[in-house]
């Protein structure tokens, strides 16, 4: 056996090698009916479609029907306010698992703007911060694990104690310690 | 103090098990480095030049015997028998093995205790006055409040990746004894309410924080807290982690323009699910009640009297001691700058002691403070002496606070990765220097702050005397600053002139302090106070003259 060959036999793989899979926040594998289209790609009459950020804001107000719009980290989405109506999917991209700026995104969508399509997270989506995750309002998951159902239920039950309020169903534990709502 | 519930500890075991797992995983190669790396920093583990760095939390700075009894264990059974009490009040051990780590945090939990976001770009250890609950000066006690950030920031959903490291501190004393203004959040508690400062820091940028707010009702404080630090995971910079502090974002927009916005940010927020009811504020207090003293008479004649008869006793009962709000009582600080020691550094025998002498004498509590000793925060007067008989026998009696070897200094080379030069033994050669206990109490109240690179964890830039060591083509060499504060007229310290060699700084210091002893006007102005009314340049003069 060739050094190299020894080296790849020895090496366990990451998690994170592994192909992507999209999941529901139920942990069930979803078929991603969505078609992302470059800028200068024409929108077709059928079919679904994810929009850049950029286009969304120039164009979304002259067409009919529901789009999804994707979020780059830093893309502002409260420029998507007056649209939200023909927003079908908000992809929201994670450069990196240590860029958080998108759980702001999540949050901001679910607790101001009340918006009720799914929120998916793609990019470096890892099962570590798939918690964080639910918690800021993404019920979507590109996840890139060996196992992404169990990760994400492996996530959801790492934790009884949830000490503030998010935009999950968790109750923060001053309302469970007081017998409040929140 | 806070005593956990159910919930407290169901989280912090589940944290142990959150982390176990993920130290199985590293271990089994299931995760890289790179991925594991976040990981371990938001758990407190570095991986140091030599061995791992474990940074265990001490929540505002605040120990009870029974836990520093628990460091004292962890001291001896898995590193080398010390620890390290860091300036964000938080102890460090150096010499800790991975696969312990789990092991030790369980140990931790055990008294209460964990090492969750002592490390990474989250929101770390709220820090506080040291003198809390005792301090003549403050309003209220600031601890049930850095009590509640704690718990709203453990986990925190929305900021765990931030773009860098987050910190908040407190005080609700008139005199800052926890250098607010130096922080990403600083939080001065009056009889009005919070006034909230936002933006300073220290590292590469060095800026005073800039207040935002006044008189913000604690029952909105986190709702408050929550929009300051939406604004800045929106939008502080994440391109160069040298620029990400908030300190750049809010010097970019203009403390005018961050408030506004986080103004409208707040005002967007459901405050009802955010903010806690009264009900759990007045619950976190009722684990910080006013310290139950009993009446303790004081015979000042026999005080005195072993005060001339043992001269270190009575050096130490001018130095150590701070004013208590029961006169029967006051306040010690306990030194952990020995002379020609590393500064910080305490063993497992110490620890132990110091919580025999908690329990003894001091309704079994410590604080770490920022300026790396500890505090006793309620002795009677009447226990002084027998309790400085004790601690003499561990050497923990060294009478220097507030003076010239009560230096703040960083790990610097002899362990951190990211350091530029060692600042250990450059504290050290100070610290000898000025050895002898009249000459340091001639010179009176004056701060040396060493940092060995420019992360400034050794606070250099608000010493009254700043040392950076820099590192320029493989030669380490020192810049000195002048002239920084960190109380509540806080003051960043200027760079003087090029850099010194470490052998040059010692003598470098003596200068600037003989012209200090023959400027100033009486011994009531203080080193701080001659600079300000003479001027650095004068000063920086004698720094940089040949010896």
């Amino acid at each position: 056996m060739s050094l190299h060959n020894m080296s790849l036999h020895t090496l366990p793989k990451a998690n994170s090698a592994y192909e992507p899979t999209l999941i529901d926040d139920s942990g069930a594998r979803l078929d991603n009916g969505w078609t992302l289209l470059a800028d200068d790609e024409v929108i077709g009459s059928d079919g679904n479609y994810i929009l850049s950020f950029e286009r969304a804001l120039t164009e979304l107000d002259g067409l009919n029907g529901r789009y999804g719009v994707r979020l780059n980290a830093g893309q502002d989405v409260r420029q998507l306010a007056p649209w939200l109506d023909k927003i079908a999917l908000i992809e929201a991209v994670f450069p990196t698992y240590r860029d958080g700026r998108n759980y702001s995104t999540a949050r901001i969508l679910r607790q101001d703007y009340d918006f009720k399509g799914p929120i998916r997270a793609v990019g470096d989506v890892l099962r570590d911060q798939l918690l964080l995750m639910l918690r800021c309002g993404f019920n979507e998951f590109i996840v890139k694990d060996r196992d992404a159902a169990e990760a994400l239920a492996s996530a959801k039950a790492r934790f009884t104690t949830y000490y503030q309020s998010a935009a999950d169903a968790h109750r923060p534990t001053w309302a469970l310690r007081h017998k409040v709502s929140a | 103090m806070y005593i956990y519930d159910a919930f407290d500890h169901a989280f912090a075991r589940d944290r142990v098990r959150e982390f176990s797992d993920q130290v199985r995983r590293r271990l089994a190669g299931e995760m890289t480095e790179d991925q594991f790396k976040p990981l371990r920093l938001m758990n407190g583990l570095y991986l140091q030049l030599h061995a791992y760095m474990y940074r265990i939390a001490i929540p505002y700075g605040l120990l009870s015997s029974r836990q520093i009894r628990k460091l004292a264990h962890i001291a001896r059974t898995y590193d080398r028998g010390f620890g390290h009490f860091t300036t964000r009040t938080n102890m460090q051990f150096h010499w800790i093995k991975l696969a312990d780590a789990p092991k030790i945090l369980e140990e931790l939990s055990e008294v209460e205790m964990h090492s969750l976001q002592t490390s990474g770009n989250c929101i770390r250890n709220t820090t506080t006055d040291q003198f809390a609950a005792a301090a003549k000066d403050e309003c209220e006690d600031p601890r049930p409040w850095a009590e509640l950030i704690r718990q709203w920031s453990s986990n925190h959903p929305e900021f765990s990746f931030l773009p860098r490291k987050f910190k908040i501190a407190i005080t609700a004393a008139k005199k800052d004894r926890a250098a607010i203004r130096l922080h990403d959040i600083g939080l001065h508690l009056t009889p009005e309410g919070f006034d909230v400062f936002v933006g300073g820091g220290m590292g590469r940028t060095p800026a005073l924080a800039h207040r935002i707010r006044t008189g913000l009702s604690g029952s909105e404080l986190l709702s408050y807290l929550e929009a300051c630090l939406r604004v800045y995971n929106r939008y502080g910079r994440r391109d160069n982690s040298f620029k990400a502090r908030i300190k750049i974002l809010v010097a970019a927009l203009g403390p005018d323009e961050y408030k506004r916005q986080v103004e409208e940010e707040w005002a967007t927020l459901d405050k009802s699910r955010i903010d806690p009811p009264q009900a759990e504020i007045d619950r976190i207090r009722s684990f910080f009640p006013a310290p139950d003293l009993a009446s303790r008479p004081f015979d000042a004649a026999a005080h005195e009297r072993a005060k001339t008869a043992d001269p270190e006793f009575a050096r130490w009962v001018k130095n150590n001691l701070n004013p208590h709000k029961n006169d029967e009582y006051v306040s010690v600080t306990v030194s952990l700058k020995p002379i020609g020691k590393t500064p910080g550094d305490v063993s497992h025998q110490q620890m132990d002691l110091l919580a025999d002498m908690a329990d003894r004498f001091g309704n079994g509590e410590l604080r770490v403070t920022h300026e790396q000793n500890i505090v006793l925060p309620h002795i009677a007067k009447a226990d002084l002496y027998d309790l400085y008989r004790e601690l003499d026998t561990v050497e923990l009696t060294t009478a220097n606070i507030g003076k010239i070897t009560d230096i703040i200094c960083c790990p610097g080379l002899d362990y951190c990765s990211l350091a530029n030069a060692r600042s250990i033994p450059l504290a050290q050669d100070i610290s000898n220097r000025f050895a002898d206990a009249a000459y340091s109490d001639k010179i009176g109240d004056l701060s040396i702050k060493m940092s060995g690179c420019i992360n400034a964890c050794g606070h250099h830039h608000n010493g009254n005397i700043g040392i950076l060591g820099v590192d320029k083509q493989g030669v380490e060499f020192y810049q000195i600053l002048l002239g920084g504060r960190a109380d509540e007229n806080a003051a960043l310290g200027q760079i003087t002139g090029k850099g010194l060699s470490a052998e040059d700084v010692p003598a470098a210091i003596e200068r600037v302090v003989q012209l200090y002893l023959q400027l100033r006007t009486d011994e009531s102005e203080r080193f701080i106070d001659t600079l300000e009314r003479v001027g650095r340049p004068t000063f920086a003069e004698a720094l940089h003259e040949p010896a």
